[in-house]
């Protein structure tokens, strides 16, 4: 019986694929060579079939940097591309240092990294489809090339991606207790920077040295507010501050009290 | 007669000072914050999601009774994210399932976020012995929001620079730190990664330290592999974690045999009390190693932590040394006070003295001395107890250095307090600590 149907429609199935695989080659991975392909066939094919992702993925940095292509992320095969892509490991072995690691240490980045094995990586980057959000969830949200938490994007989209999982209080909270965070630490920096201005007399390597701590250390509390990681916001970040101002501060009044002792035979003109 | 009345006065004058401590202990606790000091502070407004026993309060927004389904219906739309969580748990597919309104309340405008206790109403085992923690002391998980808080300096600094103390405490006073919402998984917490969000960095680089160790390089190749819904006990782990360790046959208590007490400070690894915990640790260690070998262990590290606190006493006697002789800079009037005030201004050194708090805004030679205690030390510490040998040579080789710097650095502080006085040259008070874009904004943001 079965059988009989299936003769009687064999025709219209074979049309009815031969239909798909030409109008719609996204039906069928078979249409597609397996490749490898470099970055410039991607991007000639994409241009045609995504130009608004192409669009995106130009205006941004990975663009601009020749050692970033298409196939840093997905791979040079058309299998697995995005899986592949979506995974963290994909954006950490270039970003590594304390962007890499202050998502790793991240509530987000442990559930994400105990999960792998159950976390079905074909699903779209969409709210409710990833139990913590990756590298990707954040910054290429719904498979936006544009980086998504660049603040371009405006702060609704950010709002929008984490309140997926967040109340929408929750995530306004953290975020304006983030930008705390870092004017405080932005307040640190200028401190240190006005004192170091202060002394004009005695720039050396060891007060540019501590400046340049000062914009490291501040930089960890941004990777710790964004990440939200509390280790990166407080042991890397706002502690590690105060201890710059500490040494510059000494550097500074150690100057002082040592200049006089330098010049032991000037005195004032009132003395002669 | 006399010495009658002094008898009887005695004890009253001691009943009336210890009333009087109770008094103030009580009133002090009533201010806008919470703890020792919460008369000098009022919280962050994100500080109720961290500790929402004393400041989480309910938005208002929505209106209505809601329960189970009612509430999936409307956030399978607004955060689809928990909700699949939520599905995933073993709270949703128990026959009798622990909906939304069991934890959070019913009524939405007085939505609670769940607390230690309300976990404990079905949790109550595990809860019972977190709550039981406290008589370990500190460093425990259940007090550690407790001591966050009365720290002097999360009082001083801005409330918006120490939510990331909050975030690590709350330990204390959520239970989602290591079971995270909403699938609240055990197989998950008993993880080291679990951990590790909090467990480390400089103080306490309890990842790096675990890791690097034979027991972490056995989890790093294998551990993926491994059945985490066993318990954790003797024969279901090929390799000990964070949790198989410390928190030995599910037990809720990280203390239950904390002995060298972080590393914070010197404790006499003998005592009759201190047996007891060093039985505790043998007979842990002999699910898989000989007895002998693991008494050996803790010698080598009674032994590693006398070596520390050679190194570290001296510092302190350097320091110690300094400040009888009035040569720290900045002196301690020269610094900006807490908000609390202190009947005695002086310069705090070492673990009694409160240093952990004192580590901004004091001489470069106290911090040097605060780095090599609480950063260098620590972590030569975490890497004894936990194997990592080449951090226990690192930690060790840093002290030593930090100990040589400080001691360079004390003659050089008399020198130059020498040459001052032979060229009568007197420095004015400096006002250097007292000014700055930070310092000013710290001293009106308690």
């Amino acid at each position: 019986m079965l059988w009989s149907v299936f003769n009687k429609m064999r025709s219209t199935i074979w049309m009815l694929s031969i239909f798909g695989l030409v109008v719609n080659p996204a039906l069928s991975e078979e249409t597609i060579a397996p490749g490898p392909f470099t970055d410039t066939e991607c991007v000639n094919c994409h241009t045609e079939r995504n130009p608004k992702l192409i669009r995106q993925w130009r205006q941004g940095p990975h663009a601009a940097d020749p050692g970033s292509g298409c196939g840093s992320c997905h791979g040079d095969r058309h299998k697995d591309s995005n899986e592949k892509a979506r995974k963290d490991q994909s954006c950490a072995s270039c970003h590594e240092g304390p962007a890499g690691h202050s998502y790793s240490l991240s509530k987000h980045g442990v559930i994400n990294h105990l999960n792998e094995d159950r976390q079905d990586w074909n699903q779209p980057l969409q709210r409710g489809k990833y139990r913590a959000p990756t590298c990707s969830y954040c910054h290429l949200h719904n498979g936006d090339h544009g980086n998504t938490m660049a603040p371009s994007h405006g702060p609704e989209v950010r709002q929008w991606i984490c309140s997926g999982c967040h109340s929408p209080r929750y995530v306004r909270e953290q975020f304006a207790n983030g930008k705390r965070q870092l004017e405080i630490a932005d307040l640190k920096v200028k401190e240190g920077e006005e004192l170091i201005a202060s002394a004009v007399d005695m720039q050396s390597g060891a007060l540019t040295e501590l400046k340049q701590r000062l914009i490291r250390h501040r930089r960890n509390v941004l990777f710790g507010v964004g990440h939200q990681s509390p280790d990166h916001q407080w042991w890397h970040g706002q502690p590690a501050l105060d201890g710059d101002l500490i040494r510059i501060r000494e550097a500074v009044s150690e100057f002082h009290r040592k200049a006089p002792l330098e010049r032991p035979f000037s005195r004032s003109p009132g003395d002669n | 007669m006399r010495y009658r009345l002094k008898l009887i006065a005695l004890p009253i004058v001691a009943l009336l000072a210890v009333s009087a401590g109770f008094v103030y202990v009580h009133w002090s606790k009533g201010g806008t914050g919470a703890g020792l000091y919460s008369r000098h502070w009022s919280p962050d407004p994100v500080q109720g999601y961290w500790d929402p026993e004393n400041f989480y309060q309910s938005t208002e927004i929505v209106e209505g009774i809601f329960e189970a389904e009612l509430c999936v219906q409307c956030h399978e739309g607004i955060t689809p994210g928990i909700v699949a969580d939520w599905r995933a748990s073993r709270h949703a597919l128990n026959i009798d399932p622990v909906s939304c309104n069991d934890c959070h309340g019913s009524d939405h405008q007085q939505l609670r976020l769940p607390t230690p206790e309300v976990c404990g109403k079905c949790h109550g085992k595990q809860h019972g012995e977190f709550q039981d923690e406290a008589r370990y002391g500190f460093p425990s998980h259940v007090l550690a929001m407790e001591r966050a808080l009365d720290a002097p300096h999360f009082a001083d600094k801005p409330k918006a620079e120490v939510q990331s103390c909050v975030q690590c405490h709350s330990v204390a006073t959520k239970c989602d730190s290591c079971h995270t919402r909403h699938r609240f998984d055990a197989a998950e917490a008993r993880r080291p990664e679990a951990c590790v969000t909090c467990h480390s960095g400089p103080p306490h680089p309890d990842d790096e330290t675990y890791f690097a160790s034979a027991h972490g390089q056995l989890y790093r190749a294998e551990g993926s592999d491994w059945d985490w819904s066993k318990p954790l006990i003797k024969g279901n782990y090929k390799a000990p974690t964070c949790a198989y360790c410390h928190m030995d046959g599910g037990r809720h208590q990280v203390a239950h045999k904390s002995l060298w007490k972080f590393g914070l400070r010197e404790i006499n690894p003998h005592t009759s009390k201190n047996q007891v915990l060093r039985k505790r640790w043998i007979k842990l260690c002999s699910d898989c190693h000989e007895e002998s070998k693991a008494a050996q262990w803790l010698t080598d590290l009674d032994q590693e932590r006398k070596q520390a606190w050679k190194k570290l006493y001296k510092a302190e006697a350097v320091l110690k040394d300094l400040r009888s002789e009035e040569l720290l800079r900045p002196a301690a009037d020269e610094r900006p006070p807490y908000p609390m005030g202190s009947l005695w201004q002086r310069e705090r050194i070492g673990f009694f003295e409160g240093q952990a708090s004192a580590f901004y805004n004091v001489s470069a030679i106290e911090r040097d001395y605060f780095e090599m205690w609480y950063f260098e030390n620590l972590g030569a510490y975490k890497s004894a107890a936990h194997g990592s040998m080449a951090g226990i040579k690192s930690g060790h080789d840093k002290m030593a250095a930090s100990l040589d710097r400080i001691e360079t650095k004390a003659k050089e502080l008399r020198n130059l307090f020498e040459a001052e006085q032979k060229g009568e040259i007197a420095p004015a008070p400096s006002e250097l600590w007292m000014k700055g874009a930070y310092t000013d904004y710290n001293r009106d943001h308690n």
